[in-house]
């Protein structure tokens, strides 16, 4: 989906800083991931093509938009501009900027061609999944925040983009209108299937929206690969401030037990997972995650235990790493993660396609709403507080 | 009451205040857009060049256009040899007169209103499959145009009053080259001439007045905006 050299010298009045990478992902979403100040943004602006690199090559969708040879990036044998508007990648930035002269309608038909898509079944579909058909004739200074956000992306779907690039796009939202606009951009991937590449400092939105995700930090490409092994090594990465976890759910919750202190998510197939009580709403998808050291396996139902959560699982993999066995645990269309000894496993004589029982203490389940990840200062407490 | 002779001179002063920023609209647009988003060290010298007609003296102003477009000098001879009319001292010349001393007072205000136009707003555009000229056409100009018309409002004002370079291009030809001010000059320097020079001086400072408060109008509709 992309291939990407990058060498870029800014000069600043905070001094100069400078881009030099190299990144290959194959998407369909890719998330570029960074704190502020880290160059994510640059590198989005570089693929957009809203500044010419000092030297590198970018190629979207296998079609070569930047090519140009320099120190750093080797002779490349060609040299490449393509435009902007005929990169066909359309933009979405942090504030939605919405053109002021024009009403909705006017910002969702901006795109060449965007007119005649907007009253076809494709452009229909984009107005329902992000709900701004009743917005159509609303001018722009009357909308919220989160209705702007949703017209700007329905300006970009329907400017029919091979590759939509988003820049930080819940992140001038407060909570309730990110999760929502997250959700949007889920469904935007699951059932438009357009491709993107998103820039975002929020782990939610990582684990969320992206197949694959790239850390930056100070211009350059610190780790790459699905954002669930990235941010299991956080420490590693010099993360520090960012949740690392090995099982990462998001589910429907199916109720809420306030007396008990417990959500129940609907893991399907009707086998429900108890975990502290949390305040979507139900019916609505929580972002869940545990360290797969908290994960027990045992090979029958114990009594007498204060785990709440007893799952009926398969094996499905024994993957030895070190000193530890990561063992896959099958549960319908989910596979959880448990971390054992060698010994432990030997002595449960493990193997694949055993039936094994998953415990899971509902206190070693986290929330990871991306306000509190983004406020959390450690990594996931892994203290137990009683069950 | 306002005499036919002086009726003749006001509408001839609007005449030539209108066909000025007319002429200078498409140029002044250009070089506000230039001067807003043009990153280049010969900007600074295109500015000045720009603003100098509002610092010179009008009528050094209209030496220089007089050199250039005088009847025996080249881009005169030019004019004549393509149309077999000539520039100085016709109705043409005042309005030429008018849109050069006018013109910094549209572009300045062009400019800025330019500058205040989000050019993340032009990114995006460029993203959304528009180029460079459409983006202008249907983002930048739309944005600036209050801009545009405060701009245009001023430069019909400084037009209306325009002396020094019109009285040295264009003369002082009754009906053709008279307008406003030349003619209540005219009119104080000829006998019993007074009570008529009053009369344009008020018709001038209602229109300037005029123009001056739709100028501001505009231009607090741009900031409210």
């Amino acid at each position: 989906m992309l291939e990407l050299r990058l060498v870029h010298r800014f000069a600043g009045r905070a001094g100069d800083f400078a881009l030099d990478l190299a990144l290959e992902s194959r998407g369909p979403a890719l998330g570029i991931f960074g704190a502020s100040g880290s160059g994510k943004t640059s590198v989005l602006h570089a693929i957009a093509g809203l500044y010419r690199p000092d030297a590198g090559r970018i190629a979207v969708r296998d079609r070569v938009v930047f090519a140009r040879g320099g120190p750093g990036a080797g002779e490349a044998s060609e040299s490449v501009w393509v435009a902007p508007e005929r990169r066909r990648l359309a933009l979405v930035t942090q504030d939605p900027l919405l053109f002021p002269n024009r009403s909705v309608r006017g910002n969702l038909a901006f795109a060449p061609g965007a007119d005649a898509r907007l009253e076809s079944a494709s452009g229909r579909q984009i107005l329902d999944v992000l709900r701004i058909a009743p917005l159509l004739d609303r001018r722009i200074g009357n909308l919220s925040g989160g209705e702007r956000q949703r017209v700007a992306i329905g300006r970009a779907l329907l400017a029919d983009p091979s590759l939509l690039l988003l820049d930080e796009p819940t992140s001038a939202l407060d909570a309730e209108l990110s999760r929502d606009v997250l959700g949007l951009l889920m469904q935007v991937k699951q059932t438009l299937a357009v491709p993107m590449i998103f820039v975002t400092h929020r782990v939610a939105e990582l684990l969320a929206l992206a197949d694959d995700c790239a850390v930056l930090e100070a211009g350059r490409v610190v780790a790459q690969g699905p954002p669930v092994e990235v941010l299991k090594r956080p420490r590693a990465l010099g993360l520090a401030s960012l949740v690392g976890v090995d099982n990462l759910l998001r589910v429907p919750v199916l109720g809420h037990d306030e007396g008990g202190g417990v959500s129940l998510l609907d893991l399907g197939s009707g086998v429900s997972l108890a975990a502290p009580l949390c305040k979507v709403a139900v019916g609505s998808a929580a972002l869940v995650g545990f360290y797969a050291d908290e994960v027990l396996i045992c090979l029958e139902k114990p009594a007498g235990i204060s785990a709440r959560n007893a799952l009926a699982c398969e094996v499905v993999a024994i993957d030895r790493v070190g000193h530890e066995i990561l063992v896959g645990l099958g549960l319908g269309d989910t596979t959880l993660r448990a971390r054992i000894t060698p010994a432990a496993a030997s002595e449960l004589a493990l193997e694949v396609g055993r039936s094994v029982v998953a415990h899971v203490k509902t206190r070693a389940i986290h929330h990871l709403e991306s306000e509190a990840v983004r406020t959390a200062p450690t990594p996931l407490p892994s203290a137990p507080r009683g069950a | 009451m306002i005499a036919e002779a002086e009726w003749t001179v006001v509408l001839l002063s609007i005449r030539v205040a209108l066909a000025a920023v007319l002429v200078a609209l498409v140029p002044g647009i250009a070089a506000g857009w230039l001067l807003a988003r043009w990153q280049h060290p010969l900007r600074a010298l295109v500015q000045g060049l720009v603003m100098l007609p509002l610092v010179l003296p009008p009528v050094v102003t209209g030496y220089l256009l007089l050199f250039v477009l005088g009847r025996s000098r080249p881009f005169g001879q030019l004019y004549h040899a393509w149309t077999g009319g000539h520039l100085a001292y016709t109705t043409a010349a005042c309005v030429i007169a008018a849109a050069v001393v006018g013109f910094p007072l549209l572009v300045e205000a062009i400019r800025l209103s330019m500058l205040a136009v989000d050019s993340r707003l032009e990114q995006v555009s460029r993203s959304l499959g528009r180029g460079p000229m459409d983006t202008f056409v249907r983002v930048t100009l739309p944005l600036s145009l209050p801009g545009i018309a405060s701009g245009a409002v001023l430069a019909f004002a400084r037009a209306l009053g325009e002396f020094g370079a019109t009285i040295v291009l264009a003369g002082n030809v009754a009906g053709e080259t008279r307008t406003i001010p030349v003619a209540v000059y005219t009119l104080l320097n000829v006998r019993d001439g007074e009570a008529a020079a009053m009369r344009l001086v008020a018709v001038s400072v209602a229109l300037s007045l005029a123009a001056l408060l739709a100028s501001f109008w505009l231009s607090a509709r741009r900031r409210a905006g």
